[in-house]
């Protein structure tokens, strides 16, 4: 027993102050707490204590520090303690820190530095703010589905302090008046839901007597029992975050069955848990719900003017001791938190965000992942926080990893939503790292089919395929150079329509002329593929022949034309017998023509 | 028009990508109206054996015990499943890993089914390429793109081997068409290597060790043996034959069960035939009758007596049950009612053909007949592909996915030699065609003994050109209309009937959609708030859920290997409460969970499953368990105040009911009444003794007991004796305190 306090108090001391073991403190017995207030508020499911402590300084020489105590059967459960020197309206923030003090190594000790040197005879109004999770505890543990949750606060009835109190009163807030039994130490009144002890006189030092408040309180005892929270920056201008969160119900625990009927018609299980509030920033898009197997239908988002609410509703309600389990994530514009000066960046954003109000934290992993290539990475916490060795994350384009901050935090509440600070360099033109790495995978790709479909793999010659190769593309020049050939028979035909009706013997000579070259050039051109072809395929080239008497034939046609259509313009031919003779040329020439169509087609 | 092979091969190109991508968004449904998630039942277990491949590992997987599945006889998975769809989704996470996509295993489960039927599209071109043209296998691959008989089991979320099994059946049929049509070892080692992935893939490769030796044996008997069939076939045998016993779940199966004794029988007969063909070369015709006879006799009596004894001494296994059911249809109802009580396990109705194939089963037929018109080596196993698969989908819902390809094959061939036809523009060269066709013509005359009729077309060509023309176009904007239609008809299917995850539900009602999360709110309660080793007792067909969604500990699911133990989950729900908690106390029960669906009107509930466990209970419990008990004397299964007293207090009963008869849901409707049966029910008002009710979920689907400790014995005043402890009692101390730490 003794060694589990001791291993709790050590950890605690490492996570509230790393530097602890080299504070020690002693007390000065000449201050004085000449007043002290203490408000107990146990109206929610943490425990709030302000204390509004007047100190005098009784003695010569001035102080500069105060140490306040916290109560024995609180200290292994504070989350949060925070002090404010109030003087004249005005407020300022004092440095709390974990001392020791020789002789009382069972108490925990913080010294508060005061703002200036308390002088002699001199009083000063300090407030102290100190939150616990954890301390109420279900009175009875286990309750029925139809049952009220009492919970039950033990707390020191005086102020618990290293000097003498001179007087001092304490109120405690309760969730409602249902207040089953308290502490009636003297004098006491009580009024709806404050119980109000005091004003007590002259106390010593340490001065402890039993507060007891048994009372109803249904307020959701939700308690995050950890949460990841991954923080992804993206310097294309956004920021993702994502938290894994682990609930449980931490009141009453349920006994016996679970009633839908009765959950549904008797709107009972006043303590259990339907939905609560989740805030995020106001720029936040995208939001998501999740859990291990999928979406949770069972959210609404609101916006806010200053944020944006979730609704969310856990796949089942939370009774006591049950559990759940979800991811929630979104994206913020990462203008809002990402600021730079040349390469030299700042991240400012929550350590931890809002879960939901008067939350109870148990512990928290907060991943920050910078981009790639980030160097002389320095991290500013707001708070002590452990941080853990850095990790490599690798996802969409990385190659060599972006770098992890780790930081781990445990006992945390709503006071510990404050922002810290991340500054790293990065140089700007590593932006172009990403996109030149798709364009040079997707031009690795297309060379590599342009390359594959030239080249021949094969590593015997295929000499039938080859030639069929050869042949074909032999074929196709063929076929080309006869449809250029029709082409030119059609240009013939005009020339001698044109010289019909212009009668124009020089331009139609020199028009043909032109044609004559152009296809003898073709008819050249085919002959000579044909000779090329009697080698490797002779029934092509014996097409290939007919072809070319075909086109011989089809030549002497148009010739024949041409000769009837000038002895038609010199009047050698009446109009009637030309046209019966042009008649039979154009049916002859069709014929050949459809008979040319037909062998090409058959290549 | 520079180079038509390069027009050509753009196009094709370009129409299988977009065949890929209609295929792949079409399938989409389900992740666009809910989200991306596993579906239905079987796929929750393919995803948490991929998971667990993907955490631990390939070996630890093939060695994998789970013990929260069959309480208390646990499953070996590794050696009882089809490694190769996990293996599939596990390396292309561990490449994209690689490559730093850091993608869930999840969302590579949900998508990997409408990838591969990209790929089936792809396999089905190359297939119907290889058996009649390229056109006709762009319109395959098309068809099988978007035809909901295929995309049944193949839409996002339905993460099933059935997924990438029927890209691996196509291939390897395409795979097989080439080693047959070239008669090289290559083609058939590449076929032996797609065999095997498919092994590893589905249980349906038995159709394909079925389908090829029947192919080659049909080509003996019509007399095409060939060079290349035998090196086809012999390379494929052995290759695969070795390949598939490496499968640890098929292990001996292929030489030792009759399902694989054809495959083998051919082989032996392919070698026989090829050997009397070596020896006929040289002999004379009398002797090689002599030998024919003779060898064939001894061969046939030598394998027919081998394979007798074999049975007969247990080293072949008999016909399995469900291969059976597949020539009896009334077998499997007498005989197994578990894979009768399985709805896709029913013989097809004739509607289903049409829902799921529309226009591709009007033209299926004619191309068969163009394929036994034009009939040669491949389009013998395609026909011989068409007729069984066509008697196999006829007996079974579920093989309707191994009938699909092939109709798009056919249907796509049938399109198009029709549209080859019809859309073929031969106007300006009339004369040519005409002769040509008139050449054709005068040829089937000489077969033709009917002489009246052909001189009509031979009196007016030209007017029948003309018409021509107008038919042409009339019969090719009727097939493009039907062709149309046939999308829009996939679409509205795929959409409607193949897109519901089902483990979400949804109802649409005058507040837009609402979503009913029921079985997901209940899994996640039994995750999170009950002991870690706390065990499920549920009907088997939510095991894979509750292990999956839930990762707890269930007595049966659907990997329903041993029916006494779903006979005794069955007896358990249909006794009454006091006998069902004996036999929950025999097994460990901490929970029982219970579909109910009488709140929303959901009919896929236990209530209406129930007959099935009495009747699968009954079979291994006939003393304890009568169906007729359930039934009123009239022989109706009724819940109202009518029904039989047996059922209105067997267990399952009073679980679905328990508290319900309180509920008013409506104004018009007396208190309990149930919704899906329509009903108010007849036993209300009772308490439960050895349960109680531990979750339900918010609409009532989900409902979960927990199961009581005993009570606390009456205290024995002065014992004489100290009790002895016996090392038996040990096991069960350790039980108890699972118990008790929940």
């Amino acid at each position: 027993m003794k060694m589990a306090t001791h291993f709790r108090l050590c950890v605690l001391a490492i996570v509230l102050n790393v530097v602890c073991s080299a504070n020690q403190d002693s007390i000065n017995n000449d201050l004085v707490n000449s007043k002290v207030e203490r408000k107990i508020d146990i109206s929610s499911h943490i425990v709030k204590i302000t204390t509004s402590i007047t100190i005098e300084n009784k003695g010569s020489s001035s102080v500069k520090s105060y140490l306040f105590v916290l109560d024995n059967s609180l200290q292994n459960k504070l989350s949060f303690i925070g002090a404010v020197s109030k003087s004249r309206d005005e407020e300022k923030k004092l440095d709390v820190k974990l001392t020791s003090v020789a002789n009382q190594k069972d108490k925990s000790f913080y010294r508060i530095e005061l703002s200036s040197p308390l002088g002699s005879g001199k009083t000063t109004t300090l407030e102290v703010e100190t939150v616990f999770a954890h301390v109420l505890t279900p009175y009875p543990a286990e309750i029925t589905q139809a049952e009220k949750q009492f919970v039950v606060f033990n707390g020191n009835l005086y102020f618990f302090s290293p000097y003498k109190t001179t007087t001092q009163s304490t109120s405690v807030t309760t969730t409602s008046s249902n207040i089953e039994s308290y502490t009636r130490t003297k004098p006491v009144s009580v009024s709806d839901n404050v119980i109000k002890y005091g004003p007590f006189e002259a106390r010593e030092p340490f001065t402890e007597a039993e507060l007891r408040v048994h009372e109803e309180n249904n307020s959701p005892f939700l308690t995050v029992t950890s949460i990841e929270r991954i923080i992804e920056i993206s310097h294309w201008g956004n920021i993702a975050v994502e938290e894994h969160i682990d609930m449980r119900h931490s009141g009453a625990t349920l006994k016996g069955p679970f009633s839908r009927f009765d959950y549904q018609r008797n709107n009972d299980g006043v303590s259990s848990i339907k939905s609560f509030r989740t805030q995020f920033p106001a720029a936040a898009r995208d939001v998501y719900y999740r859990d291990e197997i999928g979406n949770v239908s069972t959210s609404n988002l609101r916006e806010l003017e200053d944020s944006v609410e979730i609704e969310i509703r856990p796949r089942f309600p939370l009774f006591g001791g049950w559990k759940t389990q979800y991811y929630i994530g979104y994206n913020i514009p990462s203008y809002e938190y990402l600021f730079n000066r040349g390469n030299e960046y700042g991240l400012k954003m929550r350590l931890i965000d809002h879960v939901y109000d008067d939350m109870v934290v148990d512990e928290v992993t907060v991943r920050i992942i910078l981009p790639e290539g980030s160097k002389d990475i320095v991290v500013d916490p707001p708070y002590p926080v452990k941080r853990g060795s850095n990790e490599l994350h690798h996802t969409y384009l990385d190659t060599v990893g972006r770098p992890v901050i780790v930081l781990y935090k445990t006992n945390l509440v709503e006071q510990h939503i404050q922002d810290f600070t991340v500054t790293y360099s990065f140089q700007k033109m590593l932006l172009l790292q990403e996109p030149l790495l798709v364009v040079g995978a997707f031009y690795l790709l297309f060379l590599i089919v342009i390359v594959y479909v030239r080249l021949d793999f094969s590593i015997t010659k295929d000499e039938a395929k080859e030639s069929k190769l050869r042949i074909s593309s032999l074929i196709n020049e063929v076929q080309d150079a006869q449809d250029k050939r029709s082409a030119l028979y059609q240009s013939y035909d005009d020339a001698i329509n044109k010289f019909k009706s212009s009668k124009d013997a020089t331009t139609f000579g020199s028009s043909r002329k032109k044609i004559n070259a152009d296809y003898a050039n073709l008819t050249q051109q085919i002959s000579s593929i044909q000779a090329q072809l009697k080698a490797e395929a002779s029934d092509a080239a014996e097409k290939i022949a007919e072809l070319q008497k075909l086109d011989s034939q089809y030549k002497d046609l148009i010739n024949s034309a041409i000769t009837s259509a000038e002895r038609l313009i010199s009047n050698k031919l009446n109009k009637q017998q030309y046209l019966e003779a042009d008649a039979t040329n154009t049916t002859k020439r069709e014929e050949a023509e459809s008979k040319m169509e037909a062998l090409r087609a058959i290549f | 028009m520079g180079n038509p092979g390069g027009w050509k091969s753009l196009l094709t190109f370009f129409i299988l990508a977009l065949a890929w991508l209609a295929g792949f968004s079409s399938r989409l449904f389900a992740v666009i109206r809910f989200e991306s998630i596993i579906h239905e039942f079987d796929p929750w277990f393919n995803y948490r054996a991929t998971h667990h491949m993907v955490t631990h590992g390939f070996y630890n997987f093939l060695n994998w015990f789970d013990d929260r599945a069959w309480y208390p006889l646990g499953r070996i998975v590794g050696g009882t499943v089809y490694p190769g769809l996990m293996v599939t989704s596990g390396t292309i996470h561990a490449i994209l890993n690689t490559l730093n996509i850091p993608i869930h295993i999840r969302d590579i489960c949900v998508f990997l089914a409408p990838v591969f039927s990209g790929l089936t599209s792809l396999a089905v071109y190359f297939f119907t390429k290889e058996i009649w043209s390229a056109g006709a296998g762009l319109f395959a691959a098309c068809f099988i793109a978007i035809v909901p008989g295929y995309i049944s089991r193949s839409v996002a979320g339905s993460y099933d081997n059935e997924g990438i099994a029927i890209f691996a059946l196509m291939f390897t049929y395409f795979l097989w068409i080439k080693a047959v049509k070239t008669g090289q070892i290559f083609w058939g080692i590449c076929t032996a290597l797609s065999y095997f992935y498919m092994v590893s893939a589905w249980g349906g490769y038995v159709f394909i060790i079925n389908l090829i030796p029947l192919h080659v044996f049909v080509l003996l008997l019509m007399g095409r043996y060939s060079k290349r069939i035998f090196t086809a076939y012999t390379s494929f045998f052995i290759v695969g034959l070795i390949l598939s016993m490496q499968i640890p779940f098929v292990g001996f199966q292929p030489i030792r069960t009759s399902e694989h004794m054809a495959a083998a029988g051919v082989f032996a007969l392919l070698n026989a035939y090829s050997a009397l063909k070596y020896v006929q070369s040289f002999v004379t015709k009398a002797e090689f009758r002599y030998i024919f006879i003779m060898s064939v006799g001894i061969a046939a009596s030598v394998v027919f007596l081998t394979v007798v004894g074999l049975t007969w001494a247990g080293y072949i296994a008999p016909w399995s049950g469900r291969f059976y059911s597949l020539w009896d249809t009334g077998y499997a109802k007498i005989h197994i009612p578990i894979i009768a009580s399985v709805s896709e396990h029913q013989p097809t109705t004739w509607v289903s053909f049409f829902f799921d194939l529309h226009i591709l089963i009007c033209a299926f037929p004619v191309g068969v007949w163009y394929c036994i018109k034009y009939v040669n080596d491949e389009r013998v196993f395609v026909v011989l592909y068409a007729i069984f698969a066509s008697y196999f989908a006829g007996v079974m819902v579920r093989l309707m996915l191994t009938l699909t390809p092939i109709v798009c094959v056919l249907a796509a061939i049938a399109f198009s030699k029709t549209m080859e036809i019809y859309l073929k523009d031969d106007s300006p060269k009339t004369n040519h065609r005409t002769s040509e066709k008139d050449q054709e013509n005068k040829n089937e005359r000489l077969y033709d003994k009917v002489g009246k009729a052909k001189k009509i077309s031979d009196n007016k060509p030209k007017d029948d050109d003309t018409l021509g023309i107008n038919i042409k176009s009339v019969i090719v904007i009727a097939m493009l209309m039907m062709l149309m239609l046939f999308a829009v008809h996939c679409t509205w299917v795929t959409s409607s009937a193949y897109s519901s995850p089902s483990i979400v539900l949804a109802t649409y009602g005058h507040g837009g959609r609402n979503i009913l999360d029921d079985f997901r709110e209940a899994y996640f309660w039994l995750r999170h708030n009950t002991h870690d080793k706390a065990r499920i007792m549920s009907w088997w067909d939510y095991g894979y859920q509750i292990a999956g969604m839930g990762n707890k500990t269930t007595l049966v699911d659907n990997n329903t290997w041993n029916n006494s133990h779903i006979a005794l989950v069955g007896k358990a729900m249909s006794s009454n409460e006091s006998a069902a908690y004996a036999i929950m106390r025999e097994l460990d029960v901490n929970y029982v969970l219970v579909i109910f669906g009488g709140v929303i009107g959901y009919s896929g509930d236990d209530i209406n499953k129930f007959l099935w466990m009495v009747r699968i209970a009954e079979g291994e419990h006939p003393k304890d368990i009568r169906e007729s008990d359930y039934f009123t004397p009239q022989g109706e299964f009724r819940v109202d105040a009518a029904g039989s007293q047996t059922l209105l207090n067997c267990l399952m009963y009073k679980l679905s009911y328990y508290r319900f008869g309180q509920l008013q849901l409506d104004a018009r409707t007396p208190p309990g009444f149930d919704r899906t049966r329509g009903v108010e029910i007849g036993n209300k008002n009772y308490e439960l003794t050895h349960l109680e009710e531990a979750y339900t979920s918010e609409h009532w689907l989900v409902r979960i007991f927990r199961v009581k400790d005993l009570t606390n014995r009456q205290e024995i005043l002065k014992p004489k004796k100290p009790i002895k402890k016996s090392y038996k009692k040990k096991p069960k101390k350790v039980s108890c305190e699972y118990r008790k730490c929940h």
